[in-house]
């Protein structure tokens, strides 16, 4: 097995992790993004034979990474990145409303 | 003509954006064009490719079927395709009043139509994970509308914990690829095939499921779904709670059968009946209407998961049919109840009385909805209860799990009709929403209940003899079930002892939720490797 697939799967291991244990909602938006960074380093690791040359289509193109799993993760940074966005946006709104980023400190409705 | 698919997912995204751009009352009238296009379209492409005998195949730009994106429609998807369409008339007609000049509203609830029938017609396991991300994003807007505390504190919630959940489609979605090479759904099937389970098919098999199971809320992982459907407001509730919970049931259905793995079945089986009795206890605690009925959500998800994990035939179709019907009735209570707290102005059982009295239409029409949750006779909840009930009576204690589940649905009911009765007290009176979409989902219901055998027949050949509306022991049964509901009701659930309010103020936070995923993955993977 390859050194960097150990370590892309230590650095989800490192996410999940984070996501069991941590309480502030900082944290918790941090750690999904290692974990999601981590899979899509598996993703493009799992895909890739050393050495081997860019995909695009030339004279001595007999080595090519496989293009499609570069575009998939390409889009799953993207989404990623809205989450992230979306998310930030939301915990500082909570932070407005409540005071706090921790979510066991929240004033549960009645109900 | 042949290109239909694509236009039932652009046609409501671009009405969306032009809406957005233009800001404009009138331009908003364009929504009901929008539907009125597709919902022929639909109609039309359904009558062309004779009823989906064989599924119909649409290769995007060109390409051939293992390198390009593909659209696939069967009877399944056309079946779904039809339901959502005709849950968005309905969302639309009930928020109109309110709503048409709301652009923001308009633009999202459009987008997330077209994202949605997008999610039911793809082919390509990838875009079903970007079309499952889509509806997310978009239905977390739409949760936290009111802008305020609580919502935005659900939103957020629901938003990270599903999007964690994704993680594991990804993965398993790596080792699918890495092992088959494709990720179109028709050769990934053909291929497993060859493999014979070989570990690595397991393991993908188990992440996908993992998060399948967060998107459609299975027993240790459903702690997001009161509180997003809760918290939404009461339209939005009845669209998330009716279609897009149903995205995660409708991606197992595929999904399991591209897969053909049924190592897990018996685990999702008793995941089903831990589902469904955990949604009732819960359910049976609270004093929140829409809390209830989110918690109701739950439970029927735990019967549609029984039904669908069942090795019998019947009872599979009976959990597809359920889904339908949960669907009805389901938007029905929460558009009902969106009606009784904006009249009442609050959300406890406890404070709300004499809607009978007040408004009478609607009382009319959630009691129909509650019959029909229920499984009373000639309405649609009794026809696929029956259908389920009948596929698994071989084993008897399925069989009387079954009627506690059922049991316990009435007591929850039974406390839900309290608000019916009794006097109001004068407060000012609030301008009502529109009741046309509430009749009309009224009316479906009835019509799912008595005319369910040409309805399931132009989409499966199954003979529906054993199902008599008409039998006196289904009556009597659910007589017995009320009566013995009504008293448990009265001596133990009313009197709202220590353990109940326990329940009622328990709080999962969100590390634990992430660890009880984590600990049904683990569970998943021992199960299936043994």
């Amino acid at each position: 097995m390859k050194l960097s697939i150990i370590l892309a799967f230590i650095t989800l291991l490192i996410g999940i992790y984070g996501l069991i244990i941590s309480k502030n909602i900082i944290k918790s938006i941090i750690c999904f993004n290692i974990s999601q960074g981590a899979v899509v380093l598996l993703f493009l690791t799992f895909s890739k034979e050393y050495p081997s040359s860019i995909p695009i289509i030339s004279e001595n193109s007999s080595n090519m990474v496989d293009p499609l799993p570069q575009a998939l993760m390409l889009t799953t940074i993207v989404i990623g990145a809205a989450i992230t966005a979306l998310a930030l946006m939301l915990s500082i709104k909570i932070f407005h409303y409540y005071g706090t980023l921790d979510w066991k400190e929240f004033i549960e409705r009645n109900g | 003509m042949k290109y239909i698919p694509i236009y039932l997912i652009f046609i409501p995204i671009i009405t969306s954006m032009i809406i957005y751009l233009f800001n404009n009352k009138y331009v908003n009238y364009l929504v009901f064009l929008s539907q009125g296009v597709i919902t022929y379209f639909s109609i039309k492409y359904f009558s062309l490719n004779n009823h989906f005998l064989e599924s119909n195949i649409l290769n995007l730009g060109g390409w051939e079927k293992a390198i390009g994106i593909s659209l696939k429609n069967d009877r399944l998807s056309m079946a779904f395709i039809f339901l959502s369409i005709f849950i968005w008339w309905v969302i639309l007609l009930y928020s109109w009043n309110n709503r048409k000049g709301d652009f923001k509203f308009l633009f999202f609830l459009l987008f997330l139509e077209g994202a949605f029938l997008g999610l039911l017609q793809t082919n390509d396991l990838f875009n079903l994970f970007i079309f499952i991300e889509i509806t997310t994003i978009i239905s977390t807007i739409l949760i936290i509308y009111k802008k305020d505390g609580y919502s935005v504190k659900s939103g957020l919630y629901y938003l990270l914990f599903n999007s964690t959940g994704m993680i594991f489609y990804l993965l398993g979605l790596i080792l699918v690829y890495t092992v088959t090479g494709t990720l179109n759904m028709d050769i990934a099937k053909e291929r497993i095939e060859l493999l014979n389970n070989t570990l690595i098919i397991k393991l993908a098999f188990v992440f996908i499921m993992a998060s399948i199971g967060v998107k459609s809320a299975f027993f240790p992982v459903y702690n997001w779904l009161p509180k997003a459907h809760g918290a939404a407001p009461a339209s939005i509730s009845a669209l998330l709670s009716g279609l897009l919970i149903k995205s995660g049931i409708y991606a197992y259905i595929r999904l399991h059968y591209i897969f053909n793995i049924n190592d897990l079945n018996d685990l999702f089986f008793i995941l089903g009946i831990l589902t469904a009795l955990s949604g009732i206890i819960f359910a049976l605690s609270q004093k929140d209407i829409k809390q209830v009925l989110a918690f109701h959500t739950i439970s029927q998800i735990g019967i549609i998961l029984m039904g669908l994990s069942s090795y019998e035939t019947k009872a599979n179709i009976g959990g597809l049919l359920h889904v339908f019907n949960h669907a009805l009735f389901k938007s029905l209570l929460f558009l009902g109840s969106g009606i009784i707290i904006n009249h009442y102005n609050t959300r406890k059982i406890t404070e709300i009385r004499g809607v009978f009295k007040r408004l009478p239409v609607v009382s009319v029409i959630m009691i129909i909805g509650m019959f029909s949750i229920t499984g009373a006779p000639f309405f649609n909840g009794f026809v696929s209860k029956t259908i389920i009930k009948y596929g698994i009576k071989h084993n008897s204690f399925h069989s009387i799990l079954f009627f506690i589940i059922n049991l316990g649905t009435c007591i929850s009911f039974i406390k839900f009709s309290q608000i019916f009765f009794g006097d109001f007290k004068k407060t000012d009176f609030k301008k009502i929403h529109s009741r046309s979409s509430m009749i009309i989902l009224g009316i479906s219901c009835l019509l799912m209940g008595i005319l369910y055998a040409p309805i399931i027949n132009v989409f499966y050949d199954i003979d529906l003899s054993f199902v008599n509306i008409f039998s006196l022991s289904a009556l009597f049964n659910y007589l017995i079930s009320l009566v013995i509901g009504f008293f448990i009701f009265k001596f133990i659930i009313d009197k709202d002892f220590y353990p109940m309010k326990k329940i009622r103020h328990l709080y999962i936070s969100f590390e634990t939720t992430n660890f009880m995923l984590i600990s049904f993955i683990i569970i998943m993977t021992i199960i299936s490797l043994r």
